[in-house]
Formats: C-alpha cells, structure tokens, sequence
C-alpha cells in the first residue's frame, strides 16, 4: 500500500501487568517506518496496557522493546519522548487548567531549538484552526472534539518519528472518529509520521496498513494490506454475536 | 494603622512558608507540615556555628551568615527527605504524606532540643538591628527584609510561570503528573524543585521570624509554620496568591487580635478563621479546586 | 454452617497471656507504687491512643489535638469534680465535655477531607494551649479534686485504669462488629459510593469525632484522678509534642490495632520513664531524652515501610501460624448447584420498604426525558426508558455513551433533571439511602467495597440500611442489635453462597482477584434485598466461562429470587442470550431499542460500535 521501511517499533514476547495480575501473554508485533498499524480489541483486551508497557510507565515482567536499533525495553517516559516517540494517552491526557498554547507547548517540551518549536507551533495552527482561535482558553473548557484535535496537535509537536494513538474514538461521536481517524492518516501520508493506533472502533481500519487482533491480552489474528478489509467482517462477528 | 503594618510584616514572612506548602502541595500532592522545623534545624545550627564557632575550625561565622546557614541546610534536609521519604509515598494516599511530614517535624523538633536544649536560643537578627518607621509603625529589619523577600517571591514566581520552561513543567505537573510524565517532563526534577523551594523559604523564614519574635524554640516555628497553614487554606491550598494573600490576612488579624484583646487570643482567632472557612467556603478564597 | 465454638486462635492464646500479665501487675516483683503510678499514666496515654485511632485508624482524619482534648477532659473533671459533683458525675462529665468541643472541631469533616482537618485541629491544639490552659477559671486552677476512697491506693487506681482500658476496648470491638464500624470504614475508603449501602458520610464523621473525644474525656478523667488530691499543676502532658506523640503510638503500632497501640503505648511512653537511663557496655543512655526521638524516626519509617504497624506484622504473622498446614482456599468462584441455592436465597426479598404500594403499574423504572449535565458537558440527553417487572434489560453502547450515568441518575449520584419513577413513586426527590430502601442496588464500574476489609464485612457493609438499630445501641449491644446482626449475618452467608462465595467468606477482599472482587459486589447488592438490580460491566475481567456462569447466574435471580435486572455490559453475545430487551446508547443519546437481535441489526447500532465503513461492507455481506 505504500512504501514500508525497517521497523520502528519491534515488540516481543512482551509480558506486564498490574501487581499481581497479569494482563499481557507474550504479545509480538512490529510497526515499519511510514505505515500505521491498528492494534485492535474490545474492552479489557489489554491494548492501554501494551501502549503503557511499551512507554515505560508499566513495569515488563518478560520481553523486550526495540525502538529502531535500541533496546528500550522498560526505559521511562521521559527518556522515549527524547527518542522520538510521542503519546496521545487514552481520554486525550488534557491537562485541563493550562491554556492550548501551554499544552502544545508542553508537547515540544524535549525539543530544544527554539526555532524548531516555534516552526512547530507554525505547523499546528494551520493544520488546526480552531486551536489557533481558541490558543489561550483553557484545554478543559474545549469539546470532546477539540481535545482530540489538541491532543493530536501536542503530540505532533515534538515532530516524532512514531505516534502511540491510544483509542481516540473514546467518547467520541461517529462523525468525530471520522474526523479524528482523517487527521491521523492524514499525518501518516503528508508528514511521513509512523503510526501505532489502538483501538476498538473497526472504523481505524480503514487507515491501516496492517493490523494486529489482541484479545485477552494476546494476539491472535493478523493482517496485511487488502486482508485487513476482510478482517473488519471477522471483528463485527465477534464483537455483536453470530448471525451478523 | 500601625498594628496592620506590623501584622503585614508577620503575614509577610508566615508566606514564604506558605509558598512552600502550597508549591509542595500542588507538585506532590502531600502537604507538609514540617515547613517550620526545617528551617529552624538550619537556623540552628547556623547560631550555634555563630555562638560557638564551627567545630573544628574554631571560626565563629559572621551574624549574617546564619541566614545563608539557615537556607543551605533547609535545603538539604528537604532534598534527603524528598528523595529517602515522600518519593516513595508519592503514589500512596495523601494522608499518608502528611504522616511522614509530621514525624519528620517532630524528629527534627525534638533533635533540636537535644542537640541545642530547651531554653529559648538567642537569635540576633541576620540582617542588622536598624530599623524603619512606615505608616507610624516601627518595623524592625527582619520584618521588612521579609515584606521584601516575600514581594521579590511573589513577582519571581509570576516571571517563572509565565515565562520560563521549568516554570510550565512544574504547572503541567501540579495539573496531571502522568500526563506530564508521558510528554517528557521531567516530573521527578519537579519534585525536587517544590521540595528545595521549600526548604529554602522555610530557611529563610525561620532567620526572619525567630529575631522579630524573640527568639527560636523548638516547635515554636511549627508554631509558626501553623500560621503560615493556616493562611494557605484561607487562600486555598491550590493557589500559590490565595496563600500570600491568606497568610497576609493572617498576620493582620493576628497583630489586631492581639493588641485589642489579648495576646492569648490570637490562636483562638486564627482557629476561628480557619474553622470559618472551612465551614463556609472550603476551597479557599482563591482556590479553584474543592480541597483534597 | 460455621462453627458456633470459639476457636483457640494463635491470637486467643496470645490475648490471654496479655491479660493475665496486666491483671498480675501489681504482684510482679519489682513493682511498686511508682512504678504503678507510671502504668496509670501509660494506660491514660493508651487510652488517648486509642480514642486517636478511632478517628485516624477507622476513619481516615487525622487530628492533631488529642492532647490538648486530654487537658479538656482532665481541667472539667476538676472543675466539675472540684464543685462537689460525685466523681462518676465528674468522671462522665470531663468525657461529655470533651466529646462535646470534639464534635465541633469536626464539623469541617463534613464538607472537606482529611487533609485540613489536620491543620483545624493543629490550630484547636495551639488555641487550646495558648488561651484555654493560661485561663484560670477554664483549669479550675483554684478547685481542687478529691480522690475517691475507690481508688485511694495505688493498686486500687491501677485496677481503676485497667477497667477503663477495657471498656474502651470493649466500645472499640463492639463498633468494628456492629453498622457503626462498618459505615466508619465505608466512609474512609469508599466515601462517594458510601449513600447506596445506606451509610449517610456527614453523620457517621461526627460520630466518629465524638465517639473519640469521649474516649480521650476519660483518658484526661483518669489523669485528673491520677493527680487527685489537688489539681493539675502542669500542662506539660497537653502540648502539641504529646499530640505528635499520639500519632506516632497510633501508626507504629499499627491504626486499627487495639493490642497494636497498647503495646506502642507502653513501649514509647512507659519504658522511658520506667527506665529512665539505661546501661549497655558501659554507654549511658538517658531513656527519657531519646525515645521520644526514637519514637520520631520509628514513626516516619512505618509510614514509609510498614503502615500496617506493630500490629500489622504481629496480626499476619498470627494469620500464618493459624494457617499452617492448610491450603490457601481457592480465590475463584465455586460451582454451585442454582436451583438449590436460589431456593434458600428466595428469603432474601422478605424486607421492610419504606415504599406504600402504588397501583401495579407496568414498569418497575420508568425513565422520561432524563438529563445529566457535568459543568458543560452533557452526558446523558432526553433518555425515555422502562424497565418491565421480571425483565433482563441490557444497557449498551459504546465507551463515553453514558451507560454508567444512567446507573448513576437511577441511584443518585449524578446531577439530573427529567423523571425517574420506581413503582411510581419519584425517584429524583430521595436522597440515595433513600431508594435503596425502596428497592434499588447497583454495582459500580470501579468496585464500590472496601478493599481493608474481608468479604463477609462487605456484604454486611452494603446491608447496612437494614440493620433496624440506632448506632449508639450497638456500642451498648442491646437485644435489638444483636437480633439484628444475627439476621444480616445469615442473609450475608446465604448471599454469598448464592454465588459461591462462601468459602471465601474470612478473606480480605483485596486480596481477591479482580473478577471474583466483581461477584463480592454483586452478592452484596443482592443480600441488600433489591427488587431492581442495575450491574455495571459485572463481566469485567473473568474469562470466557465464568462469564458464561455468571449469565447463568442472572437468569436464576431472575427465575429463582424474582429480581429484575438492567446490565450494562460490552460483552454483546451475552446480552443477545439473556436479555429480553435492549437499549443501546450513543453521546448520552437513546439511539435503538427493541429485542438484543433487532437492536444490534439496526445500522446506527452498528455503526456506533463498528464505524460507518464497516456498517456498509457488512451491511452488504448478508
């Protein structure tokens, strides 16, 4: 579908949990540089864990984490943000009291040229209009819409090589989702960006290269190119009963 | 007229503490109650080295320097206790950072009366002895090298929000730790950031107070430390103004209470007030948040 | 059922030697009239200690003027005792007194949370010192109490102690066993979910505060009679270091452990003075100087290291000798034969409803134009539903539509406007407690039980509204209070035998896994004695077959104990098998309705979940 590069982001065998219970059982996929990859899973499937493990803020039992050519399996937050991997948490993560224009700024907060954050701040207002009218009300005062707009906006703030979407149709209208899905893809084709998105809207299909099925904390079904159409059907079977 | 100015001045000094409650507790979530002991530890110790010199230089350190004393241990206590005790009570329940502060005040006080006895210690102010006449009240020199501290505090952390970088991590952290962490703020250096302000202004305040009121007495900045509380939740915990201005209001009905009733009265004032708006308006006048 | 016998516990054999030595006191070598003068003054301390614990431990508020409440007791029992009042008048009189400014000095509890209740009580402690203690009238500093001829010896007063002490570990055991303890532990952990068990925060607080300021009144009693012939000559024993002291007894020896913070008690105040130096190899150790440091620092390390305390290390290393040799029950689920149990479960209806009987009307709920607003957001708009006698109703939509607000409209916890009727009568005028008296449990998305405390006290917690005794009764454990317990003891085992529960009863409830902690909540909104019971997500984190058993188990509740059901639930191949009717919501919006077959044939449906593409392609594929 389009030209994929050498992986980003390479997980395998990766365990994690919460305490004693254990949620995620030896998951391995990989994301290639330029493609977006859905990982997709109905509720309590383990998708916000994996997306946490992979960022440090959970601790891995077993496994590993390759972004690129290094190992950062278990690496903090702190430390992948400087490596290039931006995060749009579940919920949108508004940090609610601060204005937009704070809150894009705190997504270039590794970025330490400030030419380079003032080009991003350039970027995000004519990619996001509304953010530019709206840069100093508060981000808890926007609409559902308009955080997702601002979330997106912050992460591509630091200009990152991989993008962690975790499950952006939360409480989202369908039109919304659409809209939603649209600026990711649309991120994908004109800035080159990787993309892992974590979803249970089937909907994030339709921007996916390949696709990744978790269930119960493991993977078990995979898809590539036009086989990812045919997958939607599989996952409308499963998620609503036989007979649809 | 006069007893308001002098009562600013109180209020004034009871706000360096304040700050740092409020800044600790909008980064950490803990409130600490032992912003009074850390800088009398300092302070202290900073007298004793004046006083008796420094063991094993035979040195007696200049007067003023007790208040650099007072502000550089401040710091370390706050810096060991950060990382050795509330680091690893950050994801606990609040109560049981409030615990933790509290055992600390008291290892602290009690230390302090250990290591320096029970009688109230001497503390000749660290700023010389002139004084000024503003308003027909005489103020002293550390009371108004305290109006001056806590203005420059005040306009300094105004600048730092606003225009440094660090400024808006430690605001990203005060709204969402997680989130900050995940954008790449370095939450942690945050931590340590409220906890050294802290133990600073407390420092500070502990060499100001303690020669305006006559001397330093272990738990009597604990004292003075529950004024400066007190002042934070009139203001609301959350607002780093609401506990300036708070711990102003403080200062003054302290300084009126005391001169037209009694000096006894004074706590029983601030009690007052403090039930008072707890009852009527929990959240502070400035707060926005209702209170944890 | 269980055994009626007590057993002979590790702990029982421990408590006794306890005793046994306390009641010997007095003719152990070595001590005599000092040193029993001493373990008076140790007991008023772990008296104090105790009464602390009931507002920390038991109730999450931490209170830094349980000194100067100490000097409260003590200064009205010599101004009470010294006018001539008989001493049980002055020894009641210095706790009534005491409860009386602790109740006030709580009132904050009931709007804020226990952060500033300890900068109030600070403030108390520095009022009480700075004006209350300098006023001579207030000290009764020209009465003077006589000691009565009770308690003239030392032996005498020593035994006095010992009786108060137990009483008061007496009042303590009968609150954690009676609604009282329970709603005290469901205010401290679960404080918002609290009102549907039938626990009302604002006045289980004050109770808390003046429960603890009469117990720390007779503490302060005891001392003025400790001191009695004459009258209080120092306050040392009132100043804020004694009430930092208080809380360092209470978290090292473990909040919630009686034995826990006598014996912290006796170690941080009585060694030092009965042992005011000590030599080790040749060092000379002044006792009475160090341990209050010691205390500091020990205080400060348990918080960080070990919060549940003295009492805590000592309960769990109890626990494991008890449980030696005997295997760990299994933390799933039993396989449980339903007709049989649901038979027995069938009582569980037989309540009292503070509900007259309307006109039979259709629909057990009827919801019309209801609407929920958060500050600007709208999370539920016009929601028209009902929900017929005997139904399984299934709530879906996607995640944000606002199921659970709908639950949380239903049963009073959201801000709503529009109609909600139960049997006809209006819903949206009673206050939570109130509806579930009228009928309605419900389960929360996130677990509403108290994880501290073991299965069977959370069934019993959410019965609370049952429990047809005054709180106060139940210290005095009258008649009507253990008939009462009684009965909700038995409803809890037969609830929890319903799910196959039972053998999990004595187990803390965290300790549980997530999905079995998911049926402890629904067995406890069952042994509530619901008509209408609205599950939230009840299949959330158990596998494949034990969701498939718990479906099973709403059917039986429905066949067996003629409950009505609303389950909101993601997993839609459950809803299709059990329920008799759907809604599905999307954006707070009512979008379909209709049998589970119809409603996830509707292409909005479809959509909602799926997203529009997918609609079309499958659409197609039929």
């Amino acid at each position: 579908m389009s030209d994929t590069g050498a992986p980003i982001l390479e997980v395998t065998d990766l365990c994690s949990g919460y305490g004693a219970l254990q949620v995620l059982f030896n998951v391995t996929f990989d994301v290639r540089a330029g493609e977006v990859v859905a990982l997709m899973g109905s509720n309590g499937a383990g998708k916000t864990t994996t997306l946490r493990t992979i960022t440090g803020q959970l601790k891995v039992t077993h496994g590993r984490v390759r972004l690129a050519d290094e190992d950062v399996t278990g690496m903090a937050p702190e430390s992948l943000v400087r490596r290039g991997v931006a995060l749009v948490p579940e919920g949108r993560g508004m940090l609610r009291d601060l204005s937009v224009a704070q809150n894009l700024e705190l997504g270039a907060y590794t970025v330490g040229d400030r030419a380079k954050v003032a080009a991003a701040f350039d970027r995000a207002y004519s990619t996001f209009p509304i953010l530019a009218e709206r840069r100093e009300q508060k981000a808890g005062t926007l609409s559902g819409g308009q955080q997702q707009m601002l979330a997106i906006g912050r992460a591509l703030m630091s200009d990152p090589r991989l993008l962690l979407v975790d499950e952006a149709s939360l409480g989202l209208s369908p039109v919304m989702t659409e809209t939603a899905f649209d600026l990711i893809g649309q991120a994908n084709k004109e800035a080159g960006v990787t993309v892992l998105i974590v979803e249970q809207n089937v909907l994030a299909l339709d921007l996916a290269h390949r696709a990744y099925v978790l269930e119960r904390g493991q993977v078990v079904d995979v898809a590539e190119g036009a086989a990812v159409r045919t997958m939607q059907g599989r996952l409308r079977q499963a998620y609503l009963g036989s007979g649809h | 007229m006069d007893t308001l100015i002098v009562g600013i001045s109180s209020g004034a000094a009871y706000a360096l503490m304040a700050v740092g409650v409020v800044l600790i507790f909008k980064c950490t979530r803990a409130l600490s109650i032992a912003q009074g002991e850390i800088g009398a530890f300092g302070f202290f110790v900073g007298l004793r080295w004046a006083a008796r010199g420094i063991p094993g230089l035979r040195w007696h350190i200049p007067v003023f320097a007790t208040l650099l004393v007072a502000v550089v241990i401040g710091v370390a206590i706050a810096l060991l206790l950060e990382r050795l005790v509330m680091r690893p009570l950050v994801r606990r329940p609040p109560l049981d950072g409030l615990i933790a502060t509290l055992g600390i005040a008291l290892f602290l006080a009690l230390a302090e009366l250990r290591l320096f006895g029970t009688a109230t210690q001497l503390a000749p102010s660290p700023v010389g002895s002139w004084k000024i006449v503003l308003f027909g009240a005489t103020l002293g020199a550390p009371r108004v090298i305290a109006l001056l501290i806590a203005a420059a505090v005040a306009g300094g952390l105004y600048a730092f929000f606003k225009r440094s970088k660090f400024g808006l991590a430690v605001l990203a952290t005060a709204s969402d730790p997680t989130v900050a962490r995940v954008l790449g703020v370095p939450v942690n250096q945050v931590y340590r950031f409220a906890w050294v302000v802290g133990g600073a202004l407390s420092g500070v305040a502990a060499a100001l107070l303690a020669p305006a009121f006559g001397g330093l007495t272990p738990f009597g900045q604990t004292t003075f430390a529950l004024r400066a509380l007190s002042g934070a939740v009139i203001g609301g915990l959350d607002s780093v103004w609401g506990a300036i201005a708070g711990s102003l209001f403080v200062g003054v009905l302290e300084a009126e209470v005391g001169a037209q009733i009694s000096v006894n009265a004074k706590s029983v004032a601030v009690f007052a007030a403090v039930l008072l708006t707890l009852l009527v308006r929990p959240r502070g006048l400035f707060g926005e948040v209702a209170a944890a | 059922m269980k055994s009626r016998l007590p057993e002979f516990t590790p702990q029982a054999y421990a408590s006794a030697a306890g005793v046994l030595v306390v009641l010997l006191a007095p003719v152990l070598p070595g001590v005599h009239g000092v040193q029993l003068s001493i373990f008076v003054g140790v007991i008023a301390t772990a008296i104090a200690a105790l009464s602390l614990d009931v507002l920390v431990g038991r109730t999450g508020q931490l209170s830094l003027a349980h000194a100067a409440f100490l000097g409260i007791g003590a200064f009205a029992t010599v101004n009470i005792g010294g006018r001539g009042a008989p001493w049980p008048i002055a020894l009641l009189g210095g706790a009534a007194v005491t409860a009386a400014v602790a109740t006030i000095a709580g009132l904050p509890s009931l709007r804020i949370r226990g952060l500033q209740i300890a900068i109030v009580t600070l403030a108390l402690q520095d009022a009480t010192e700075k004006f209350v203690f300098k006023n001579q009238t207030l000290t009764a500093a020209t009465q003077s109490l006589d000691r009565p001829s009770l308690i003239r010896t030392d032996a005498s007063l020593y035994f006095f102690a010992v009786v108060l002490l137990g009483i008061v570990l007496l009042v303590r055991r009968r609150v954690a066993v009676t609604r009282a303890g329970r709603a005290l532990l469901a205010v401290r952990d679960v404080e918002a979910r609290a009102p549907s068990f039938g626990v009302e925060p604002g006045p289980t607080k004050l109770l808390a505060y003046t429960l603890s300021g009469a117990m720390v009144g007779l503490a302060g009693a005891l001392l003025a009679f400790k001191n009695a012939p004459g009258t209080l000559t120092s306050t040392d024993p009132f100043v804020l270091l004694q009430s930092l002291l208080l809380v360092a007894i209470v978290i090292v020896g473990g909040a919630g452990s009686g034995p826990g913070i006598v014996a912290a008690a006796f170690f941080i105040a009585g060694v030092p003075q009965l042992f005011t130096s000590v030599s080790f190899f040749g060092l000379h150790v002044k006792l009475g100087v160090y341990a209050p440091l010691v205390s500091a620092g020990l205080l400060v390390v348990s918080i960080v290291l070990q919060p549940a305390g003295i009492g805590g290390v000592v309960r769990e290393q109890l626990e494991r000798l008890r449980r030696r040799g005997t295997e760990p029950p299994s933390p799933r689920p039993q396989l449980v034969d339903l007709g049989e149990a649901s038979h027995a479960a069938a009582d569980l209806r037989q309540v009292p409803r503070g509900l007259a009987l309307r006109m039979p009307v259709r629909a057990l709920l009827e919801a019309e134009h209801v609407t929920v607003q958060y500050g600007g957001v709208t999370a539920l708009s016009d929601v028209t539903l009902e929900v017929r006698r005997g139904e399984i109703v299934g709530l879906i939509g996607a995640n944000g539509a606002g199921k659970s607000t709908f639950f949380n409209a239903a049963s009073g916890f959201a801000p709503t406007t529009g109609s909600i009727r139960y049997r006809g009568v209006e819903l949206l005028a009673n206050a939570p407690s109130k509806r579930t008296s009228y009928g309605l449990a419900r389960t929360f998305q996130d677990m509403g039980l108290v994880r501290a405390e073991t299965v069977k006290e959370n069934v019993l917690l959410a019965q609370t509204w049952l429990a047809r005794y005054p709180a106060a009764a139940g210290l005095l454990a009258l008649g009507a209070t253990i008939g009462s317990e009684r009965e909700l003891r038995r409803r809890a085992d037969v609830a929890l035998e319903l799910f196959g529960l039972d053998h999990l009863s004595g187990e803390r409830l965290g300790d549980l896994p997530y999905g079995t902690m998911r049926i402890v909540e629904i067995a406890s909104a069952v042994a509530a004695g619901p008509d209408l019971l609205l599950l939230d997500e009840a299949t959330a984190g158990l596998g494949p077959e034990e969701a498939h058993a718990l479906g099973d188990r709403f059917l039986a509740l429905r066949a067996e104990l003629g409950l009505t059901l609303v389950v909101i639930e993601h997993h839609v191949p459950l809803i299709a098998r059990v329920c008799d009717y759907c809604y599905c919501l999307e954006s707070g919006a009512l979008i379909a309705e209709g049998t589970p077959a119809f409603v996830t044939a509707q292409p909005r449906v479809v959509e909602s979940f799926l997203g529009r593409a997918a609609a079309a392609s499958g659409g197609a594929k039929k």
